[in-house]
């Protein structure tokens, strides 16, 4: 229903200012055209020049499709990055954290978007806050106090006592992934959170209330109420985390001192690929051009899926409240 | 015996839950961020020196803040140059994406398709691959002595360049623009898709009535359509300035990096603390004054 009201709308205004719409479209598409050559530009030139031998390169007659293909930099990426055990680890440090975020966050925000309680001020602030202030800021601490995981001091306080390190050092192990994500201050945790909120501040409390009325307690209403109408927001919020965990690449490198997920190695790959430089300049860029679009092919393809749903749950989520 | 009558029942049970529900963030938020937060402040008041138990920290006061402000030899020509590419790139990157948050709002053919290409940067692009590809021509081509780039291989721009008529200093600087203007595109998705949203939240209501009253489209979009966006430009805002400051072609950011692995924590910590802090005061500023200018027009 409400689809089609806006549609109608436009259609009788289009009729009185016809002349003028039509000019308007004609700008409209040249502007997306031409902006959306920017965006396509890097991608075609990198799958292109993935796929070009390096003879091409001289040939001043090819300029984007070569008369013959090879996927020998393929090959030749997949092994410089070690793509395969790369992709393992993005998988067992940054998806699996991803995932725990997903979760985590939509039972953080819907307590905030739901509940009065004392304190909640101080809580709003907080967000505020994790929004503002990158990791980037307070990496130093982090990995100090990583180096010597401690709850309040506690650990500290027996050592000081007893002299016995109960602290252990969780650099270099997925808990430096895992336990900011399963505490809702993981990889911009702010911002999904923030998403999560507005959304369930939207969300009619009715059903909710009905719930609780017959008796449901907190994590049955959670579960079997108010998730299963937030499919919309989850699309959402599951690409944004999903992307950015894929592209990160600077806590690992902070956190990890080997097996790096494949961001680390797209953002290395200069000095990988000078570590093992058996081919010129131009296989060079073949080859991260093969290795960018191996890195990002998972994600295109999960997006390729998704792409449908998450350009609709946009219109729905109302992030913005 | 009355307080805590009025304590039970359902206020109390929804206050119970809430708690329940933050309880984890709020350690979270305690272990992993409050208490780095202010130990890195901390840090960059003092001198920190890592030893085999643990570490010693010595207050110095503001050496560290004199130190990178009047000794360092890069620090202030980075901020400086930081500094100007966000004052370009955030008025632009703002614009650029509502335009085109605008556009893709309307009902047209192929707004599907158009909608899903301009997505893309939002899978792709957050630093390592933009970095390595729109770098991939220049750092390949450069090593043969051509200063070749991804606007170089746009378009011929010398040969633009020189069928104008224009100068040959023109090229360069063009070629400049259109490097920028590309990484700027690229940076524009997440916000594009805020805009959206934004604009999909405000009420059609708003229009029609608009509409009856014989606005033009001009007038709806300065009366209505940007003054219901302004939380949709605060939050815009704010996640832009996080992707500037945390862009991995920033050089303070580096620098700062550089300091914390030989380290020298407290001044690297001094660093990122004073160019956040200046950036952030930037942006409240323009914040500010974006407020100031919109409120006047709107009462």
């Amino acid at each position: 229903m409400q689809r089609i009201l806006p549609v109608k709308k436009r259609g009788s205004r289009g009729k009185l200012k016809r002349a003028q719409t039509i000019p308007l479209a004609i700008g409209r598409y040249i502007l997306l055209i031409s902006i959306g050559y920017l965006v396509l530009y890097p991608v075609i030139y990198m799958i292109s020049s993935s796929l070009k031998p390096v003879s091409a390169y001289l040939d001043a007659s090819i300029i984007y499709i070569p008369r013959e293909f090879t996927f020998e930099f393929y090959e030749f990426a997949i092994r410089t990055i070690d793509y395969w055990d790369a992709l393992g680890s993005t998988f067992l440090y940054e998806m699996a954290s991803a995932a725990l975020e997903v979760m985590m966050c939509s039972f953080i925000g819907y307590g905030m978007a739901r509940f009065k309680f004392k304190g909640k001020r101080f809580f709003d602030v907080m967000l505020i806050l994790l929004i503002l202030i990158p990791t980037q800021m307070i990496i130093t601490p982090m990995m100090m106090n990583y180096s010597q995981m401690d709850v309040f001091g506690i650990g500290g306080l027996f050592h000081s006592l007893t002299g016995i390190d109960l602290r252990p050092n969780i650099l270099d192990t997925v808990w430096t992934f895992y336990l900011p994500s399963l505490l809702g201050v993981g990889l911009r945790a702010g911002t999904l959170l923030y998403i999560y909120i507005q959304f369930f501040k939207g969300l009619p409390q009715e059903l909710e209330e009905a719930a609780w009325i017959d008796g449901a307690g907190l994590f049955r209403t959670f579960f079997s109420i108010a998730l299963p109408s937030s499919s919309v927001v989850f699309t959402t919020v599951m690409i944004f985390a999903l992307v950015w965990h894929w592209n990160d690449y600077f806590l690992p490198i902070m956190y990890l001192s080997d097996n790096f997920p494949l961001a680390v190695k797209i953002y290395d790959i200069e000095s990988l690929l000078t570590l093992q430089n058996e081919w010129g300049t131009y296989a060079s860029i073949s080859t991260k051009g093969a290795a960018c679009f191996l890195f990002i092919l998972p994600v295109l393809v999960v997006y390729l899926f998704l792409q449908r749903r998450f350009v609709q749950s946009i219109d729905r989520v109302g992030i913005t409240g | 015996m009355r307080t805590k009558k009025k304590n039970r029942g359902i206020t109390a049970l929804k206050a119970r839950y809430g708690w329940i529900c933050v309880a984890p963030w709020a350690l979270g938020l305690v272990l992993f961020f409050i208490w780095p937060v202010i130990q890195s402040v901390v840090y960059s008041f003092c001198k920190v020196n890592l030893s085999a138990g643990g570490m010693n920290i010595t207050f110095l006061g503001l050496d560290n803040f004199k130190y990178i402000f009047m000794e360092n030899a890069n620090y202030l020509d980075f901020m400086v140059e930081s500094l100007v590419k966000f004052l370009y790139s955030f008025p632009v990157i703002l614009v650029l994406s509502l335009i085109l948050a605008l556009i893709l709002n309307q009902r047209f053919r192929g707004r599907l398709f158009f909608r899903a290409l301009y997505f893309l940067p939002v899978i792709i692009a957050s630093g390592a691959v933009l970095k390595t590809i729109l770098s991939s021509t220049a750092a390949g081509v450069s090593n043969m002595q051509q200063d070749e780039s991804i606007a170089m291989s746009m378009f011929s721009v010398s040969e633009l360049v020189t069928s104008l008529g224009l100068p040959q200093q023109m090229s360069s600087y063009f070629v400049t623009l259109m490097d920028g203007i590309t990484g700027l595109i690229w940076n524009c998705g997440v916000q594009t898709v805020l805009f959206i949203a934004g604009l999909q939240a405000i009420p059609p209501l708003l229009y029609e009535v608009s509409r009856v009253e014989g606005a033009t489209s001009w007038e709806e979009f300065w009366f209505i359509t940007f003054p219901m966006l302004s939380r949709v430009i605060v939050l815009v805002s704010v996640f832009t300035m996080v992707e500037l400051i945390t862009d991995p072609t920033n050089k303070i950011m580096d620098q700062a990096y550089a300091f914390m692995r030989s380290q020298f924590y407290g001044e690297s910590s001094a660093m990122l603390w004073s160019y956040f802090l200046i950036v952030g005061v930037l942006m409240a500023a323009l914040l500010g004054l974006f407020k100031k200018c919109c409120l006047n027009k709107w009462e």
